[in-house]
């Protein structure tokens, strides 16, 4: 006889007030005499760590907006502007609320439309990332700072690549920085940010430790839902409150047998390469639980900052020390997100967490992590 | 003039027998490097043939296991050439990280016919002319000079690479001038013809394509400049890859005449020469940070596209813009709105054109080029 099989959710529903919070303190920044960062890839750190700048993290606007059921109102206002199709997403959304700002046009719910930026910050991780702030730049005539990250093609590239992010970030980001806030870059108050942050990291990776765990107790998709906290409140106490909470029931839900999956586990473990489809996720889940095959682990979820304990938080070059993550660390996330270091990572990861099958996610508008990882077979 | 045309066809015609012919009567080593960074000097400096990678005429086959039709089409097509073993005859390739797509390619070529030499570049786009960049930049070439001394066994001095550097000015400096009598003799050559000129260069050597370019140049003042008559447009755009040559046919067939560019394979190719000094790793260093003509992969915020075609359009007294758009080529994909708007506000005519790799409606794309032409002015 067919097993049926039946999600069981983690509880993350801690996360929506975590969000909420971050985007209504954005919306009220400039009342309280602040300044503000919109902000594409890594580099968002120094300004977030900047006293009087509110940090807006672009990537989470299409969940924003999409959670208000805006999305295809914000798109629709970026190609009434003229954007093509076939551009990212993240880039449509900003330049789509830019053009409703700049033409004042009507909007269904004006919550979307995001005070605008003094200063825009574009870590070209993904290249694209470089290519909206210029888009607003030339439209707003706002300061627009854009600094390169190239993924390493090998373990050798790194140290050269982290002094060039180095020398690039406190050459121009940071007295750019400086500029907008009116004020000295505060290496403490990085610090005293990375400092909870990192502890934040520890608990989240005791939650990983739990995907090793067959029957898995939670899905990919559980955790997906679980990475705002690391970014939306980092360093702040309600992240690491809510972390615990996850641990607390991913322990309860071992110690009592109960698996993600109904009546008795997952059957396949799935590796889910790409980004996640916030929009989809319900969707995609639906699809594969009538096999018993739930996503395990993803290049994507992994790629913040998966070692914590090597984060040296008193480091006195700071603004380095967050630059030596993304590179000769172990975490090594330029290597780790290029194709070379992710063809490793996913074999790294396919082992440790005992995967079955891997499903490859890429959509036309978004770029990242395109090709399939695959050896000649011809 | 004829036979020189003859000479400068051949190579475009079947880049691969061509070039892998020049390599067997030569003995010499061919690099393939990607579009459209990379210094060719410093490669020919090592006593090698460097050549821009191009968009085959084949359809997509087995290039479709490794990246999704919606990549662009130079990214498609070098894939798709390497893995069917197509460009076996390359010694070695070089390539960069200008947009995502290109740092994907370097990765499928090596895990599936890797060439005996590689180098991937990390060339940064222009950001605000800072040091780090430049420093790095700097690094980057010396790194592939002494890469290709390894591989060819032959230093790259400074002499030798000045000595490649004047070579390849001249051949940018005799397209100049090949560019500007087109512009002061619109129609001199269909452009088609101007083109495959273009395009030679980037795939033979050029010392024979100086040489075919003077006798070019020198035939056709001879024989005087024979104008045409019709609407000027400026063609914008088409980064990576050259456009049909049936797309060209059919804007002169349709009354219009290209008096200039800023694609790829064109004058985007030749418009930077390096300086001869003492430093030329530094020379080249300081012609990858020019910041025109205006290159939307490059980040740049401080110049403006829009303004520095309607600078061109106003000066060359154009009628208008015929903007290709390499399909799924994020820079230019985020940079069009804000040209369309400039050039809207300033009055200027223009159409956008989409360049596929295979699929292209020449139908549809004759329809929008009659409608641009009755808007510049009915026929
Ligand atoms: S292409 Fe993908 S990675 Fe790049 S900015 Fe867009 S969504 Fe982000
Ligand atoms: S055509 Fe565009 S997307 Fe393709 S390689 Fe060139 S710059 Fe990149």
């Amino acid at each position: 006889m067919n097993t049926q099989y039946k999600i069981n959710k983690l509880d993350t529903s801690g996360v929506g007030p975590l969000v909420d919070r971050h985007w209504r303190e954005l919306r009220e920044a400039k009342e309280k005499g602040m300044k503000i960062a919109w902000c594409a890839g890594p580099m968002f750190v120094y300004a977030y760590a900047t006293p009087n700048i509110a940090s807006h993290f672009m990537a989470g606007y299409a969940a924003y907006c999409g959670g208000r059921g805006m999305a295809d109102e914000v798109l629709e206002a970026a190609e009434r502007y003229g954007e093509l199709r076939d551009t990212c997403s993240y880039h449509r959304l900003h330049t789509g609320m830019a053009a409703m700002i700049m033409n004042d046009w009507p909007v269904s719910n004006p919550q979307v439309l995001l005070p605008m930026p003094d200063l825009l910050i574009g870590g070209r991780f993904c290249t694209e990332m470089s290519h909206y702030m210029e888009a607003i730049h030339r439209r707003f005539g706002i300061k627009a700072v854009t600094i390169e990250i190239p993924s390493a093609r090998s373990r050798e590239d790194l140290p050269r690549l982290e002094k060039f992010l180095t020398d690039q970030v406190k050459e121009t980001l940071i007295p750019a920085i400086e500029e907008v806030s009116g004020s000295k870059f505060d290496e403490e108050n990085m610090r005293s940010i990375l400092r909870p942050w990192k502890e934040t990291c520890i608990i989240r990776n005791k939650c990983w430790e739990f995907f090793k765990l067959k029957p898995s107790p939670w899905t990919l998709w559980d955790y997906g839902v679980s990475i705002a906290p690391v970014f939306y409140a980092m360093g702040k106490p309600e992240s690491l409150e809510y972390y615990n909470n996850l641990l607390k029931q991913l322990e309860e839900r071992t110690e009592k047998n109960i698996p993600a999956v109904h009546p008795d586990g997952e059957k396949y473990r799935l590796y889910w390469d790409g980004w996640l489809p916030w929009s989809f996720l319900g969707k995609f889940i639906r699809m594969m639980i009538p096999y018993g095959a739930i996503p395990i682990a993803g290049r994507y979820p992994w790629e913040f900052f998966p070692h914590p304990e090597d984060i040296n938080t008193e480091a006195d070059d700071i603004i380095h020390e967050w630059i030596r993550l993304i590179y000769t660390s172990p975490n090594t996330l330029s290597y780790h997100d290029g194709p070379w270091g992710g063809q490793e990572h996913i074999e790294d990861l396919i082992q440790t967490y005992s995967i079955d099958g891997m499903l490859f996610f890429s959509s036309n508008s978004k770029y990242r992590k395109k090709i399939r990882h695959t050896r000649d077979c011809h | 003039m004829e036979e020189i045309m003859k000479q400068f066809v051949e190579y475009p015609s079947d880049p691969y027998t061509s070039i892998a012919k020049w390599k067997e009567n030569t003995k010499k080593k061919v690099i393939g490097i990607f579009p459209m960074w990379i210094p060719e000097e410093i490669i020919h400096a090592a006593g090698m043939l460097p050549v821009v990678m191009w968009r085959s005429n084949e359809a997509i086959t087995w290039g479709y296991a490794h990246v999704p039709p919606y990549n662009c089409a130079i990214n498609k097509s070098v894939v798709d050439d390497a893995v069917k073993g197509k460009l076996k005859f390359m010694d070695g390739m070089v390539f960069l990280r200008q947009c995502l797509q290109s740092q994907e390619v370097p990765f499928i070529v090596e895990n599936n016919r890797p060439p005996a030499f590689e180098e991937y570049l990390y060339l940064p786009p222009i950001y605000h002319g800072d040091k780090a960049s430049k420093d790095f930049t700097r690094d980057e070439f010396k790194r592939l000079r002494k890469r290709l001394e390894e591989f060819g066994g032959e230093k790259i001095t400074d002499e030798k690479l000045n000595e490649s550097i004047k070579l390849y000015n001249k051949n940018r400096s005799l397209l100049r001038k090949l560019y500007d009598l087109r512009k002061e003799n619109p129609g001199i050559l269909r452009g088609r013809d101007v083109l495959r000129i273009v395009w030679s260069s980037m795939l033979m050597p050029k010392e024979e394509h100086n040489k075919l370019l003077e006798s070019l140049l020198s035939e056709m003042e001879k024989n005087g400049y024979k104008t045409a008559k019709g609407k000027k447009v400026f063609l914008s755009g088409c980064l990576c890859i050259h456009p049909q040559l049936e797309l060209l046919d059919m804007i002169e067939d349709l009354g219009m005449l290209v008096v200039d560019d800023d694609i790829y394979v064109g004058y985007r190719y030749f418009a930077n020469d390096a300086e001869i000094t003492d430093d030329p790793i530094g020379a080249l260093m300081e012609r990858h940070f020019i910041k025109t003509p205006v290159d939307p992969a490059r980040g740049e915020v401080e110049v403006n596209w829009g303004k520095e075609l309607i600078g061109k359009v106003k000066k060359l007294n154009a009628d208008g813009i015929i903007t290709l758009l390499t399909k799924y080529c994020p820079p230019h994909l985020c940079y069009y709105p804000d040209i369309k708007v400039e050039l809207a506000n300033a009055g200027i005519p223009e159409v956008l054109i989409e360049v596929e790799h295979e699929v292209i409606s020449l139908e549809s794309i004759k329809t929008r080029l009659q409608s641009f032409r009755e808007m510049i002015g009915g026929r």
